[in-house]
């Protein structure tokens, strides 16, 4: 047993930094009914932009969020308001080929300003750990992730159950039409939501940025990650993404710690696809 | 102009064929590599197209199939000694075989969900191999057939599979199966009330799409000799698959064909700048999307006023 918690602890720490990967996904989701395929890429642009703060301000990476996320807050309006605005409504298709594409072009972008090295930003807290007991330790960024994941998703959670914009939001994607006939700019409301997600997408950057190494193609791998969180949670469900990461993170986790560690994300995928198979609508969602 | 076209399509495209089956009698050793890529790109994405602008079906997994049929052709060929083009043939098996098996897990998913359902898919065979003993882990493994065929040999093999994939949707779009899923394609639910089996049709394409996928694949693969699980799985196929398949034309024959030829001029043209020429077709994807979402050749039909070959009987 004594061996075992350390994993499970692990992975439920890594489940926190999952989720908030995962959250802007779903968020756009819910909200427009579209899978923004390039949203790894631009949590890895999140990345990058924390990296360039740091080795131009040479500050500590966790102060970048207060840069990286209002910038990419305007990343995501603005591609919501000249790209996708100018889709929707014209079949499933071009929204789906429209961020493909971006998701090409930021991959390629990122890969010919930063080379294919690795990168990685770098805190005090990536040696430290927190001794728990005789023989657990919690890694200080592991813990770091968790309680950012924890907030931001309560955050969004505030914001739209309690606050104007976030209802109006909520309203729009409800009912396009009757928002339209209220006199809400439903364009202009995509666009903030995108922001929003985007903001998400900053944070979720700069975390995965100093928990892991990253590259300019590590992007798929983050939106695959994401995918699956939401997958096994349910599309459209908060709380349920909370509980996919950790699920998605836990069995990674307890994978690589049984099987051996080139099999951690394969037996991730794995349990995904028996969730899939068993319930499509994912634990939390309804058909 | 048009009439006239129209009445001389077969006998363009007749000498078109030709053309393409001379390449080795009149070409430089450069012109023949540049068909060979055609032609196989040209397969895949016609494939690609089936499923999607036909079946409704957005797989974004295409390199599974391009990854196990590369990998059945190095270990039949290498292990087993088996002659080089029925391990071509063999791969193609196995990709329709492992379609099959993907096939109860992701058909009852929709959309996008069906093509990340693929995509996982396609993710979990990468680990596995990079993973396996067997196949030498990351590290790929030479393709060593004996006797090596010639480039002559490959180029017809690539003829076959272009041409071949042109002739088999176009075959498939004018038999009832066809009929079946363009009707799908117009209104999935009126089609099943008129008597469409959309299930069994969508599988139909999706187990025919693997099949010439992984055909096509063990093509490219006895070509480029070096099979490696970080390239043969990667996103990057289908990237490049729905990059032609969207500037040729989503639902049109003749799209993909135009399409791989534009993709193959700008691959070679740009081939030390790999990065710029995804960069350039990304945004020619979105441009087509933006302006023109019917691509190139649903832009010229509209045009012009017919299709070359149309799926349609007069």
């Amino acid at each position: 047993m004594e061996d075992l918690a350390q994993p499970i602890l692990n992975g439920i720490l890594l489940g926190g930094l999952y989720a908030v990967i995962a959250i802007g996904l779903s968020t756009m989701f819910g909200i427009v009914k579209f899978v923004n395929l390039a949203h790894g890429d631009l949590m890895i642009l999140g990345s990058f932009l924390s990296l360039v703060l740091v080795s131009w301000l040479g500050i500590n990476p966790f102060w970048t969020i207060l840069i990286v996320v209002p910038v990419m807050y305007f990343v995501g309006f603005i591609i919501q308001v000249f790209l996708l605005n100018r889709v929707l409504g014209k079949g499933l298709e071009p929204p789906l080929i429209v961020a493909f594409g971006l998701s090409i072009i930021l991959q390629n972008i990122l890969l010919l300003i930063f080379t294919p090295d690795a990168r990685s930003l770098m805190t005090p807290l990536a040696v430290k750990t927190i001794p728990v007991g005789e023989f657990l330790n919690i890694p200080a960024v592991y813990l770091v992730d968790f309680l950012a994941g924890g907030a931001v998703i309560c955050c969004l959670y505030y914001f739209f159950q309690r606050t104007y914009m976030g209802r109006a939001i909520r309203a729009a994607s409800d009912d396009e039409v009757a928002a339209q006939l209220m006199g809400v700019n439903t364009r202009n409301i995509y666009a903030k939501a995108m922001g929003i997600a985007m903001m998400t997408a900053g944070v979720a950057g700069v975390l995965v940025g100093t928990t892991f190494t990253f590259y300019p193609h590590t992007g798929p791998q983050y939106l695959i990650t994401a995918f699956g969180v939401i997958v096994i949670a349910g599309f459209g469900s908060m709380k349920g993404t909370f509980v996919g990461g950790l699920i998605l993170a836990l069995s990674q986790i307890l994978g690589a710690h049984f099987i051996g560690p080139g099999y951690q994300l394969l037996s991730g995928y794995v349990v995904l696809l028996i969730v899939l198979a068993v319930r499509p609508q994912g634990l939390f969602g309804t058909v | 102009m048009g009439k006239l076209l129209y009445k001389s399509r077969f006998y363009v495209l007749g000498l078109l064929v030709l053309g393409l089956a001379t390449v080795p009698v009149w070409g430089t050793d450069y012109l023949v590599l540049f068909f060979l890529l055609f032609c196989l790109y040209l397969a895949m994405s016609q494939m690609w197209n089936l499923l999607i602008g036909y079946s409704g079906l957005l797989s974004l997994g295409q390199q599974a199939f391009i990854g196990l049929a590369g990998y059945t052709v190095a270990v039949m060929c290498n292990y087993y000694g088996v002659y080089i083009w029925l391990s071509v043939f063999l791969g193609g098996l196995f990709s329709a075989i492992l379609a099959l098996f993907m096939s109860l897990f992701i058909f009852r998913m929709k959309w996008v969900y069906f093509g990340i359902g693929t995509w996982i898919f396609a993710e979990a065979l990468l680990l596995w191999f990079s993973n396996w003993e067997y196949v030498k882990y990351g590290m790929g493994l030479f393709i060593k057939p004996t006797p090596p065929p010639s480039m002559t040999e490959i180029y017809y093999g690539s003829f076959f599979m272009g041409v071949g994939s042109v002739v088999l949707v176009y075959g498939i779009l004018r038999s009832k199966l066809g009929l079946g899923l363009m009707a799908m394609r117009d209104d999935e639910e009126v089609s099943e009330t008129m008597g469409v089996e959309v299930f069994r049709s969508k599988l139909y394409c999706f187990l025919i799409a693997a099949f010439m996928t992984g055909l096509s694949a063990g093509v490219l693969y006895v070509f480029q000799i070096f099979i490696q699980p970080y390239k043969a799985f990667a996103i990057d196929w289908t990237v490049k698959l729905v990059f032609i398949v969207i500037i040729g034309g989503i639902g049109t024959i003749e799209g993909p064909i135009v399409g791989a030829f534009i993709y193959v001029l700008l691959s070679q043209w740009l081939a030390e700048y790999v990065s710029v020429s995804m960069l350039i077709l990304g945004a020619i994807a979105i441009a087509v999307i933006l302006l023109a979402p019917k691509g190139i050749m649903g832009t010229l039909q509209e045009k012009l006023g017919f299709e070359i070959l149309s799926p349609r009987r007069k």
